[in-house]
């Protein structure tokens, strides 16, 4: 492989060209050789990954969780987005279903997002599970939109709150972030829906690499990243499209309750 | 550490109580903290989420006597700063980042750069801009309204042919500037806007000039007078310049100025009431526009010593690039003096030709006043008026 870096992104998004095109200028212009390559999956990203064809991949938690345990826990974490740490996922009810508890769930229609998505569906399926809601007692609206994409594109999260705004289900799952963001814009009424539970925190996205990248290309690499500053109008906008306020080194905890979530056969995530 | 107390009552996250908390996070001072007094139990975990989202600082929450929780949340290293001093004052220098919000506006930071250039109070905006600003709106005249065109023409054909000559010339000179100040307006920075603005009544008086020149010349037909490769060269060597300083000098203070002279001159031999009344309300909007160049210079060179050889030296390569003309061009002069004379009869030329000169004459004092009056030395006074323009303008 040559002296740059070879960076692989899912291209969920058209948004995705002109990130990773920003970032490639950037790059550059800090004395970081830099290209990108964009797959349609994090499946085929993680496979490019494993097989040395990228050297460095941004990837979601599941692909994350991936890498880690085919490199036997000893793939490079270089880092993530301020906004990944922390990561929850709510359930958001219906006032009018009647849904107080998480018990009353048993007999109700449960909308999750797609079965790759870590916050829509995986995670939030595996606490409810750990606070004792039967799963097999709940029907499951399942939004399979954009399998692959490991619900980067929040589109099954928008349709699982629309399916529980109009009455298709009693309640559903969607991640903190984007019920954050549609109460901020002024898109929930209060009066037909509210948070009911959260799950525990947990971390996304990460950047990804094989332990045999040369300390060549990681130190430059995150040396250029974290130096990317919100007041900064070039970077801002990168900054702004990639969802974050600044770039933060990795960690790793944040993994766990999915890699147990994926252990525990709860729930499935490549049926 | 100032904290900002909120009373949010059962408002819930996604029902207006952001509405609440969103400015008083904007007006906290640095390491402030915002305390939300709320009674909705979903507030628990929606508002970490926000300020996760947000990149806010959420300190956590207590329970407090009446059953409702405070919750304390730091404004975050991400979000609003002052980027622009507060107030009304213009900035000595200007942001680029602050684009066309308004002086005094709180402008979020990371916005992008606007190519503005021109960016110093002192190269821009004199200290009675405002002043001339109004001045000039309260001085807006109409061309249909204000010019009693029933009482123009009527006159021999050699002197109405001079008319159409010198009002073809003022409009060709007016044209230009129009299309010069125009160049600067889009470079200027908006905290300046002060200065746009009153080049917006500059172009708007120019507007009008051309309007009644060109009007005023076809009350006798369509054809128009001639336009002179002199008249054409000066114009394109004022229209090319980019410096705002240099195009100030010489279109407004030497060239505009000379036109004060010059509109003087038409004006005391107009030959009906609807020229003189018209050339004497373009001579009113000229003095503004020159004494806004003035102004502009006089402040520009109080902060800048460099500044007079500059526009020394823009006036000898103006000069230089106009080198071969011999004066003023000859369908201009021949009008001037037919139009002082009233007519075509020998006596009577001569003494329009003696006026002719003595306008000349006249132009160059009134020159030499004006860059004393900027805080030229009489000698630089001198240099410079001599190497102004054969065309006038």
């Amino acid at each position: 492989m040559s002296d740059a870096i070879l960076l692989g992104a899912v291209a969920y998004d058209p948004k995705v060209v002109t990130i990773w095109e920003g970032m490639r200028d950037y790059f550059r212009e800090q004395g970081v050789p830099f290209d990108f390559a964009l797959f349609s999956n994090y499946e085929r990203q993680v496979a490019e990954l494993l097989a040395g064809h990228v050297d460095i991949a941004w990837n979601t938690p599941l692909a994350h969780v991936r890498v880690r345990r085919a490199t036997g826990g000893r793939s490079f974490s270089l880092g993530m987005r301020d906004t990944d740490r922390d990561f929850k996922a709510r359930l958001i009810v219906r006032k009018s279903s009647g849904i107080r508890t998480l018990a009353d769930l048993h007999g109700k229609t449960l909308a999750v997002g797609s079965r790759d998505s870590t916050q829509a569906r995986i995670l939030p399926l595996y606490f409810l599970q750990r606070e004792g809601v039967e799963l097999d007692r709940v029907r499951i609206l399942p939004f399979d939109t954009d399998l692959g994409k490991h619900g980067d594109t929040g589109t099954s999260e928008l349709d699982v709150l629309r399916a529980v705004r109009q009455g298709d289900a009693d309640a559903g799952t969607v991640g903190d972030l984007i019920w954050a963001n549609q109460q901020s814009a002024g898109h929930i009424d209060p009066s037909q829906l509210e948070a009911l539970w959260t799950t525990p925190p947990f971390d996304h996205c990460m950047f990804d690499a094989l332990p045999t990248l040369p300390r060549a290309k990681a130190e430059p690499f995150q040396r250029a990243l974290f130096a990317m500053r919100w007041d900064e109008p070039a970077h801002r906008r990168l900054l702004e499209l990639e969802g974050l306020h600044e770039w933060v080194g990795p960690r790793e905890e944040g993994y766990r309750s999915l890699e147990e979530a994926l252990d525990s056969q709860a729930v499935n995530v490549r049926s | 550490m100032a904290v900002v107390a909120i009373d949010g009552g059962e408002l819930t996250v996604g029902g207006g109580l952001l509405a609440l908390v969103r400015p008083a996070l904007r007006l906290l001072e640095e390491d402030g903290i915002v305390a939300v007094l709320s009674s909705s139990a979903s507030v628990v975990d929606d508002l970490p989420s926000w300020c996760r989202a947000e990149g806010h600082e959420y300190l956590g929450s207590e329970e407090t006597a009446g059953g409702a929780r405070r919750y304390l949340i730091g404004r975050g290293r991400f979000s609003l700063r002052a980027a622009q001093e507060a107030g009304e004052a213009m900035p000595e220098r200007a942001d680029p980042i602050t684009g066309f919000a308004p002086r005094g506006a709180d402008v979020e930071p990371g916005g992008p750069a606007y190519p503005f250039d021109l960016l110093e109070r002192d190269h821009l905006a004199p200290p009675e801009i405002r002043k001339l600003y109004e001045q000039a709106v309260a001085a807006q005249w109409n061309a249909s309204r204000d010019i009693p065109w029933d009482k123009a023409g009527g006159h021999a054909p050699a002197l109405e042919a001079a008319v159409v000559q010198i009002m073809t010339f003022l409009a060709e000179n007016e044209l230009s500037a129009l299309y010069l100040p125009s160049k600067f307006i889009s470079r200027i920075h908006p905290a300046y806007a002060e200065v746009s603005m009153f080049l917006a009544t500059q172009l708007a008086d120019e507007a009008r000039h051309i309007e009644v020149f060109l009007r005023r010349a076809r009350l006798s037909g369509p054809r128009l007078g001639v336009s002179s490769v002199t008249t054409s060269r000066s114009l394109l060597s004022l229209l090319e310049l980019s410096d705002f300083s240099e195009a100030a000098f010489l279109l407004s203070v030497l060239g505009e100025g000379t036109f004060l002279d010059l509109l003087g001159y038409v004006e005391r031999h107009a030959p009906d009431e609807a020229t003189a009344e018209l050339v004497h309300r373009a001579r009113t909007d000229e003095s503004r526009h020159v004494h806004f160049g003035l102004a502009h210079v006089r402040a520009a060179l109080a902060c800048d010593s460099t500044l007079y050889a500059r526009l020394e030296q823009a006036v000898r390569h103006r000069a230089a690039t106009l080198h071969g003309v011999a004066g003023v061009p000859a369908p201009v002069q021949d009008a001037l003096i037919v139009l002082a004379a009233r007519g075509t009869e020998p006596g009577a030329v001569a003494r329009g030709h003696a006026a002719f000169r003595e306008l000349l004459d006249t132009m160059h004092a009134s020159r030499v006043k004006r860059l004393l009056h900027a805080g030229f030395t009489p000698e630089q006074a001198d240099t410079i008026s001599q190497l102004h323009t054969a065309n006038f303008m």
